[in-house]
């Protein structure tokens, strides 16, 4: 307690103008592009369809609706299997990669996290061809064992698809927390005895929970509020599938759409709400003074030769969407077969020549709305844990909550809250490319909020407060010691912020007004609604997973290199 | 808080360690061990007696840890092996060992009770769950932490928690027990009392014990014998009087206490020989039989000589030396000076009495060497 | 005051005649909605840009549920000049709304029907280019694996064989798949219609959420048939997909369609456009492999690809001769839609379950004939069949009115309540439909 106090009454607990700024430009950040925009939309719930009037009588329609209660418990359930079987991935690739002198852990952490970038469609047609009913592995279980598994029927089939696509979140919070154990930890177990398996359930485990449920929660909210897949796969009966077709539907102006919207977002914020309650006073700073830092142990070969394997084949399998991308990329004709009846490379020259334009705004956009991301990241994580402002915590709930708002909400929610805003030269503000980037940004912006917070934790006050008392200004401080310790942290949360903004559709799909202004995503989306136009997509959905891997690659090299950085001086 | 709890050795009870002493002796033979190019242990040779509180000083770096690490298996030598007892444990894992180890940053787990950490090892050997828990009892009762057996360990204080570290590991028994600088974390005034409550547990629990430090203080007032290491070769091995009496070398000398080292050459040979300072100051006679290596220095203590009146004739089997005082400081019971002694800056300490008469700085000084308790010491 | 406003007016009106004086040559930036791929757009696209140097042509891809929900959402500042779009409900949904701008087209030569069929809204506010017609499309490859038949009309789909191996798109997702259903039903009358639609979705799959959903799944070999409009198996053929069509015997052709959107930033270049599509060169760029769609205009046949039917040589419409009630779809099209996905998209597991029972009590039936099994069967398939609500009811206002925006009585039932009521009444009925059939399987035992 004594301790607490003293971190609490250092010098930076006093406010400052500069502090009260920021919260002000935040807020007015979240206000103007996520509140606003949302509550235009959910206030339709909450109105009577024939008076205007308010009334709950839509939730009370909710709650005795079969087709709606069954599609929520359908969502919860696939949800929890989804953040069991990513769980079955994610955790070897952890482990073994963070604890262990792996080869080439490098590239299995950069592998695992291309999942994420599943482009939309593409991805789900790729699986279709690979596991779907008459896809290559039943075409090929079926003539040579003569049956067939339903990889890829009904919520097996979402969850299947769900756990690859969303697995790399566990991995990402998993292998963080991993990596901060301090290997005494793990040494003073083995010196009392402990050692493999009941080794790592018992501490190693335990250890790394908090990072496991940050990672297990956002793949529960990710895969509740999802619609792309479930709606691919032709899955209907789970709540965002629901409220996305009854948004959308023509001639309906149903007010159940916004309803399950609703419910949506507040089921989101109670799971969040629960997995911060779970890990309350759980957050181990486990790198203590004196201790070894991260030890990488040696594996008998005994060990190494199963763990490889096992590790390959995970890849293997969560890696099957962008190899069926691939094929179908360089396939002239792929029907009923295990194999694509012949190969070509046309669809990559049409994409290249067509579709620049796409390429070049993905990059664009994505990149500015993980830029924005980072600097609000960075500045309400500062907030959070460096001062008192009044009102930091709740930018950092608001800015969280984003994560629970479906992208169509968002979308509609700009378009009803910025079209009548008109700029100079006709065109309204909702449709202007901007917004596309904005909309990115308020969806990202919980990665790379929480990727920052992580990092802000991990730097000692001690090192601010040298600077200060060398001279250096609160501004100059931030910006030469606490932003370059951060550097980690930052390319992180950038990363997966940029990343996956690269694939995003469901917002932009609202905003995009004209091809020139479109991002690759949406050009994914033109290319797959024809059937010659399904290669040059898996082409398109190809070049955009390349852009992504090598930058994700990149920054993974520059962290590493900050980390190693960082250890060399704190010797 | 208020309650500044302790180690209770007198409450020794045979379920803590059990009936009869396990404490097993340990030997390391031709180590080696490098990390790629780095060679950190060189040729390590090493007996350590059963019952035996044993030191491994050295400055950081110098390999100590990584020896202590060697024994308890996280660290595997190129050549080499370690017994303990009579058993050769080079090629058992840590888990198997039966070696306790208390880390320098206590490894506590914070998801544990402190009940749950110092039974942990107990289940680990699936020992009975009423045993367990009578022995975790005892072992929290000797450190004096029954109270707190269900705070979390970031409840406690760093003196307390490095009871609950040494709890947990003596309650499974070892043979031996490993201490990596359990002090460092501790301020200056719980250190002294700690270690002198870990030598009476180790007393009262007769394990052989090593004790990893870099502080030559804490070495020589617990430990029976030392191991002074530098850079990953053991320089001399002894006990701590014996190690500042007669160092082997001049890393050793240095390292242990205050010690002034005078650039010079020996001249002459047999029973005529003597060292000549560098740049001035006299010429010191070697004792007859003494063994001087080649390019050795004089060494001597500050309180090996004494500071005369310039003029004054030398006490009795003192060798006098001229210089200069440069600096002077009132220590209470001393009075040390510096003082230039040829090329040399030497150190002199002298028993300060009351309204004795001091130098003052800049003055010429004339000390009184004894000859026969100066070294002659090499690298 | 009032003879200088007066002025100020004609001033005004004079500058604005004006300014379409000098707009006549069509210049700057078209704006397309279109629910059509790219392989649809691009060949007009560019041929548009070269015919009129200077001019761009932006094309927006959205579905058409979506573009009629965009164009609304933004009307108060439109930016979109044409919309472009096969279903005409959904040209009729836009008409109604107001979103659309009247207009006569100059070209000649397109007849006013294609069999009963108008082409052109009879109003003027959105005109036929390129004629469709529903079908069946299947994967060559697919069927032959399974050994199964080919069809020739929408009962077929409903045969035994057929069991889980067809897919329709949601006919609340798809405008195009809602005239299959609407043609089916008015073709066969509001019963038998929907016995014949249950029959099928007893059979399906799955329900696709996107037209394209159907096409595609065919094309991968994902399931063997599919229900879609023409040009999706044309195309698929012309992109070299192992893939056929056939035109059932009652189905109904129906224009997809363009229109100029109501205040369009560039009018008059909207207008070229609808000029140039309907002209002989821009029906024949219907012909392209990636495209395949029926021209509207007659003269453009002389020049068709191998393959391609001339559809004003068909006989449209089939047995019944009935004649497509475009506003009888409109005014239900909430309701059918909310009818087929209430009690077959989202009781398709029951549905099928209920089916695959009857199929095989008649299977057993055919080897054995029981008059009490026959019967039980009998009844199995009309509570499958049995509607919730009859025709007439369906198109009260009541709840007509309970699936349109707005407006409505206090008292009237919400559509939450309505398709609770109708979602149980299915479900129940499968249920029992099942134990009938199973109780006449065990008969037959």
């Amino acid at each position: 307690m004594a301790m607490f106090q003293m971190a609490m009454s250092s010098s930076s607990a006093r406010v400052r103008p500069g502090q009260i700024v920021a919260v002000a430009l935040i807020a007015a950040f979240l206000v103007f592009f996520l509140l606003i925009p949302v509550a235009s939309v959910i206030v339709t719930a909450f109105r009577d369809k024939a008076t205007g009037a308010f009334t709950l009588v839509n939730f009370v329609d909710f709650a005795q609706t079969d087709l709606f209660v069954r599609s929520f418990w359908n969502s919860v359930y696939v949800s929890s299997m989804s953040v069991v079987v990513a769980s079955i991935f994610a955790l070897p690739l952890a482990y073994y990669t963070t604890r262990f002198e792996f080869r080439g852990a490098a590239i299995v952490q950069t592998l695992g996290i291309i999942p994420l970038i599943m482009p939309p469609f593409a991805g789900a047609v790729a699986m279709q061809l690979l596991f779907g009913r008459n896809g290559t592995v039943n075409l090929l279980l079926d003539q040579y064992f003569g049956f067939k598994v339903p990889f890829m029927e009904g919520l097996n089939g979402v969850i299947f698809v769900q756990s690859i696509h969303y697995f790399p979140f566990i991995l990402i919070n998993l292998s963080a927390a991993l990596r901060n154990i301090d290997r005494s930890m793990e040494e003073s177990a083995q010196n009392l005895g402990s050692s493999g398996l009941r080794l790592f359930r018992r501490i190693v485990f335990p250890l790394a929970m908090p990072g496991y449920v940050a990672g297990a929660s956002l793949v529960f909210i990710k895969v509740f509020d999802d619609l792309a897949t479930p709606l691919l796969l032709n899955v209907n009966q789970m709540l965002a599938p629901q409220a996305y077709l009854r948004i959308t539907s023509v001639g309906i102006n149903d007010p159940m759409g916004y309803v399950i919207s609703v419910v949506l977002i507040v089921a989101s914020l109670i799971a969040m709400w629960l997995s911060v309650l779970a890990m309350r006073g759980k957050d181990y700073a486990t790198t203590q003074r004196g201790g070894g830092g991260l030890a990488k142990r040696e594996m008998r070969p005994g060990d190494a030769i199963p763990a490889y394997i096992m590790i390959a084949l995970i890849l293997a399998l969560v890696l099957a969407p962008h190899i069926g991308l691939f094929l179908m990329s360089i396939a002239t004709v792929w029907s009923f077969s295990p194999l694509p009846d012949a190969f070509t490379l046309k669809h990559y020259a049409t994409v290249i020549f067509d579709s620049g334009q796409y390429i070049w705004n993905t990059v664009l956009y994505a990149s500015l709305a993980a830029g924005i991301d980072i600097v609000i990241g960075v500045a309400i994580a500062y907030l959070v844990l460096r001062t008192k402002v009044i009102g930091a915590k709740w930018l950092d709930y608001t800015a969280m909550a984003a994560l629970a708002v479906p992208g169509v909400v968002l979308g509609i929610g700009f378009l009803r809250s910025y079209y009548g805003v008109i700029l100079p030269g006709g065109q309204s503000l909702a449709t202007y490319w901007v917004m596309i980037v904005l909309a990115l940004a308020v969806r990202r912006l919980p990665y790379a909020l929480r990727a920052c917070t992580a990092a802000l934790q991990q730097v000692s006050q001690s090192l601010e407060e040298a600077a200060e008392n060398l001279g250096a200004g609160k501004r100059r401080t931030i910006q030469r010691v606490v932003v370059p310790l951060m550097t980690g942290g930052i390319v992180a949360g950038f990363v997966t912020s940029f990343a996956t903004a690269a694939v995003e559709l469901s917002a932009t799909i609202m905003l995009v007004q004209s091809t020139s202004d479109a991002p690759l995503a949406y050009g994914l989306y033109v290319y797959m609604q024809s059937p010659a136009g399904r290669g040059a997509g898996a082409a398109l959905g190809m070049i955009a997973v390349l852009i992504v891997g090598i930058c994700t690659y990149l920054s993974h090299h520059i962290a590493e290199k900050d980390r190693a950085r960082k250890a060399g001086t704190s010797t | 808080m208020n309650m500044q709890s302790t180690l209770n050795p007198q409450v020794h009870d045979p379920r803590v360690l059990g009936a009869g002493s396990r404490a097993a002796g340990i030997r390391v033979e031709g180590v080696n061990l490098s990390y790629g190019t780095t060679h950190v242990l060189k040729d390590v040779n090493l007996t350590i007696r059963p019952g035996e509180f044993f030191a491994f000083l050295g400055p950081s770096g110098c390999g100590k840890t990584t020896l202590l690490r060697l024994i308890a298996g996280f660290n595997v030598a190129q050549t080499g092996q370690v017994l303990i007892g009579d058993t050769d444990v080079s090629t058992l894992p840590p888990w198997k060992r039966d070696v306790g180890m208390v880390f320098q940053s206590y490894a506590l787990w914070p998801h544990m009770s402190v009940r749950k950490n110092v039974a942990f090892g107990l289940e680990e050997r699936k020992i009975p769950r009423a045993e367990i828990e009578a022995r975790v009892d005892a072992a929290l009762e000797l450190v004096g932490l029954k109270h707190l057996a269900d705070r979390k360990p970031s409840q406690l204080s760093g003196g307390q928690q490095q009871r609950v570290a040494l709890a947990r590991t003596v309650v499974i028994r070892p043979r031996v027990l490993l201490l990596d600088e359990p002090l460092s974390n501790l301020d200056a005034k719980l250190r002294v009392q700690m270690r002198r409550e870990l030598l009476e547990l180790q007393r009262e629990l007769q394990l052989t014990t090593i004790f990893v430090t870099h502080d030559q203080e804490e070495a020589n007032t617990i430990c029976d014998r030392i191991a002074v290491m530098h850079d990953g070769v053991i320089q001399q091995v002894g006990a701590p009087m014996e190690l500042y009496d007669r160092p082997a070398n001049l890393f050793v000398a240095n390292f242990l206490g205050t010690v002034n080292i005078v650039e010079g050459e020996v001249k002459g040979a047999g029973p005529s020989s003597a060292f000549v300072i560098a740049g001035g100051g006299g010429t010191v006679p070697i004792p007859a039989g003494r063994d001087v290596p080649g390019g050795a220095r004089l060494v001597f203590r500050p309180q090996n000589a004494a500071i005369a009146e310039p003029g004054s004739a030398a006490a009795a089997g003192r060798t006098r030396l001229n210089g200069t005082v440069v600096y002077r400081e009132f220590l209470g019971g001393t009075i040390r000076y510096g003082v230039k002694l040829g090329a040399t800056e030497v150190t002199i300490d002298m028993p300060h009495q009351a309204g004795e008469t001091v130098l003052e700085t800049g003055s010429p000084a004339a000390i009184d060497l004894s000859a026969e308790k100066a070294l002659y010491l090499a690298h | 005051m009032k003879t200088k406003l007066l002025a100020a007016a004609l001033a005004s009106t004079l500058a604005l005649s004006a300014s379409i004086a000098i707009a006549q040559t069509p210049t700057g930036k078209l704006v397309i909605v279109t629910s059509f791929s790219k392989e649809v757009t691009d060949p007009y696209k560019k041929a548009f840009e070269k015919a009129n140097p200077g001019v761009t042509v932006e094309i927006q891809n959205r579905n058409t549920n979506a573009a009629v929900k965009y164009l609304d959402e933004t009307k108060s500042n439109n930016v979109t000049d044409l919309m472009w779009a096969s279903a005409p409900d959904a040209f009729e949904a836009l008409k109604q709304r107001e979103l659309l701008e009247k207009y006569k087209p100059r070209v000649t030569g397109i007849p006013e029907k294609i069999g009963d069929f108008p082409i052109n809204d009879p109003e003027g506010y959105f005109f036929g280019f390129a004629a469709s017609g529903y079908g069946i499309m299947w994967n060559t490859r697919y069927v032959q694996a399974n050994k199964l038949p080919e069809p020739k009309d929408w009962q077929d789909l409903a045969k035994a064989p057929y069991f889980n191996h067809v897919a329709i798109a949601a006919p609340s997702r798809s405008g195009t798949t809602h005239l299959t259903i609407e043609t089916i039903l008015q073709g066969e009358g509001w019963d038998q219609g929907w016995r014949i639609n249950k029959e099928i979705g007893g059979n399906l799959a799955q329900v696709t959420e996107r037209s394209f959903g159907v096409p595609d799944g065919v094309n991968s070999g994902q399931f063997g048939y599919g229900i879609v409009i023409d040009f999706f198996g044309f195309s698929a053929q012309g992109a070299g997909f192992p893939v056929k069509f056939v035109y059932p015997s009652v189905t109904t052709i129906v224009p997809a369609n363009i229109g100029i959107v109501k205040n369009a930033p560039n009018a008059t270049l909207a207008r070229a456009f609808v000029e140039f599509l309907l002209s002989p060169p821009g029906q024949e760029l219907l012909f392209e492999p990636t495209i395949r769609r029926l021209p509207v205009n007659p003269a453009t046949y002389a020049k068709a690809p191998e393959g391609m039917p001339n559809p004003f040589n068909f006989k449209w419409t089939g047995k019944g001769g009935f004649k497509f009630d475009t506003d009888l779809s409109e005014r239900r099209l909430g309701v059918v839609d909310a009818l087929y996905d209430q009690t077959i998209t989202f009781q398709l597991e029951p549905l099928k379950k209920a089916t695959k029972a009857i199929h095989d009590a008649e299977a057993k039936l055919a080897a054995k004939p029981n008059p009490a099994a026959a019967a039980l069967i009998k009844e199995a398939r009309d509570l499958i069949a049995k509607m919730p609500v009859a025709e007439q009811e369906a198109l009260s206002s009541d709840i007509v009115n309970a699936f349109k925006g707005g407006g409505g009585k206090e008292k009237a039932p919400r559509q939450a309540q309505l398709e609770q009521q109708w979602a149980k009444f299915a479900a129940d009925n499968y249920a029992k439909a099942l134990a009938k059939a199973e109780e006449a399987a065990k008969a037959l035992n």
